[in-house]
């Protein structure tokens, strides 16, 4: 039966609820903007194994007392902190991986100092990812090794493996990663070399500032910024919503300098002339002979990546002479192809099946 | 009257929603708005020659502070790039002398001291055999 009572008690209920959400809102909203509580992001226990300048190897301690032969090594993108691959509790591909029964390695570039503006490709590929790899292999006590590429990570790993086909290289995995330059959008209409000195710009102050890389990925969508502090208003009173906002946003935001010698590199041979995807890329004299990459090649791309356009990346495989290769195309963007909820259930497992069938 | 304040509730939610939706939409129409300005030639020329200008302030302003400072005799930019290149040195230096170190004890069986010998996983783990489909 009806009573009087009942919309009385649906009002109460109601207010008790947006009393507790605004009382969640304040209390959020203060540990945003006096930066407190900070989420913990890199947060998996890891050794590292060696180091050289800003570089530090990492072995990230096994989960398991039985992991796949074949350990796994990713290489980093030059752009952003490596910790994206392990966000924090819960949502770390790299934890993934170890539960899955994986040997994780990671190479992390380090924040570059005034010194390393010198740093090329030329170091990057045929130095020091060859010294981490003989330290891989030490600790391991196997030869072979697969390399993961996030990005620019698997720009290097597809150099590294077209100027070493003979390397003991079993797997290549890439995600995101452009080789295609003409498809990279707004990147390559503001480097066009008409207009863009980049030798004067490199010449002038070394390493490119990480205000400048962020302003430039910000330009991309110039709305993102403030869409999220929207989003994140109307979403305060949510713990778990502000916990993934400010995890997200320290990432983003934690931009690092990026090696000079490396961005007139980048600006010049991919950019400009698009070598990696003409066939045309030489490190030290030494060829970058993709077609020549014969191991298992995998590579996902995003539908909607707007920082490493789907035209950019699609056509990696095509450009490798290997007949083991898979082309993973799935929905989402630059940063949640590989982190975050939607990574957890499209990207991580496919990429754990597909090693683990080739990682024996 | 009951389901009253039920309406008022979801019409209130519903209200929400329908903000949520168009301010998303308004924000992809300006973020493809703005990639069409900032996408222009125009726009490439114009921040190029920000970039131009911004290179030649660093510069200028770069060499006069290293003029400065030198004045002052004070350490200058180039002289703390140069004594951490230095550094670099002496570190790879230092990282090339332990790895031979190591490598000797290890050809004369002397364990590292100070260092726990780790117990290494199998390395013979298989993928879980897939289930066939047909039954």
């Amino acid at each position: 039966m009806v009573t009087a009572r009942q919309p009385v008690e649906t009002i109460i209920e109601t207010a008790q609820e947006e009393v507790e959400r605004t009382r969640e809102r304040i209390k959020k909203g203060l540990d945003v903007l006096l930066a407190r509580n900070e989420p913990p992001v890199g947060v998996t226990p890891k050794d590292v194994i060696y180091q050289r300048g800003t570089l530090k190897l990492y072995h990230y301690r096994p989960m398991s007392d039985e992991v796949y032969r074949v350990p796994i090594v990713f290489v980093m993108s030059l752009v952003s902190k490596p910790w994206i691959l392990d966000l924090t509790f819960g949502q770390s591909f790299v934890q993934y991986l170890l539960a899955q029964g994986f040997d994780v390695f990671m190479i992390d570039w380090g924040v570059p100092r005034p010194e390393d503006k010198k740093l090329s490709f030329e170091d990057y590929v045929t130095d020091l990812m060859p010294d981490c790899f003989e330290h891989v292999q030490k600790a391991t006590g196997e030869e072979d090794y697969s390399i993961l590429g996030y990005c620019m990570g698997g720009i290097f790993g597809l150099m590294y493996a077209g100027a070493y086909p003979d390397a003991p290289l079993k797997n290549l995995a890439c995600a995101a990663t452009p080789v295609d330059m003409e498809g990279m959008g707004l990147f390559r209409k503001w480097t066009d070399k008409r207009f863009f000195d980049v030798d004067h710009l490199v010449d002038s102050i070394g390493n490119i500032p990480p205000d400048m890389m962020l302003r430039s990925f910000e330009m991309l969508r110039p709305m993102d910024r403030w869409g999220g502090y929207i989003r994140l208003l109307d979403n305060l009173w949510n713990e778990q919503f502000v916990y993934g906002f400010r995890v997200m946003y320290k990432w983003t935001n934690e931009q690092i300098p990026f090696p000079g010698e490396a961005y007139r590199q980048f600006t010049r041979d991919l950019m400009w002339e698009n070598k990696l995807m003409k066939g045309t890329m030489t490190l030290n004299g030494r060829p970058v002979d993709t077609k020549a990459i014969k191991i298992p090649v995998l590579h996902a791309m995003a539908e909607h990546d707007h920082i490493a356009p789907f035209a950019a990346t699609r056509p990696l495989t095509s450009i490798v002479g290997s007949e083991d290769t898979e082309d993973v195309i799935l929905k989402g963007g630059h940063v949640s192809l590989v982190a975050g909820k939607n990574a957890m259930f499209r990207f991580w497992p496919r990429v754990a099946d597909w090693l683990s069938q080739r990682s024996l | 009257m009951p389901g009253q304040n039920g309406n008022s509730q979801a019409s209130s939610s519903d209200v929400m929603e329908l903000w949520r939706s168009w301010f998303n939409e308004t924000e992809r129409q300006l973020n493809g708005f703005f990639g069409e300005i900032l996408g222009d030639e125009s726009f490439a020329r114009a921040s190029s020659g920000y970039v131009d200008a911004y290179s030649v302030i660093q510069r200028s302003l770069n060499q006069s502070m290293e003029r400065y400072l030198t004045t002052f005799n004070l350490p200058t930019h180039s002289d703390i790039t140069d004594l951490g290149e230095r550094l670099s040195s002496i570190e790879e230096r230092l990282a090339s002398l332990e790895s031979t170190i190591r490598a000797v004890a290890e050809k004369i069986e002397i364990a590292p001291t100070g260092t726990v010998t780790k117990m290494r996983p199998r390395r013979t783990r298989k993928p879980a055999a897939k289930t066939s489909g047909a039954s």
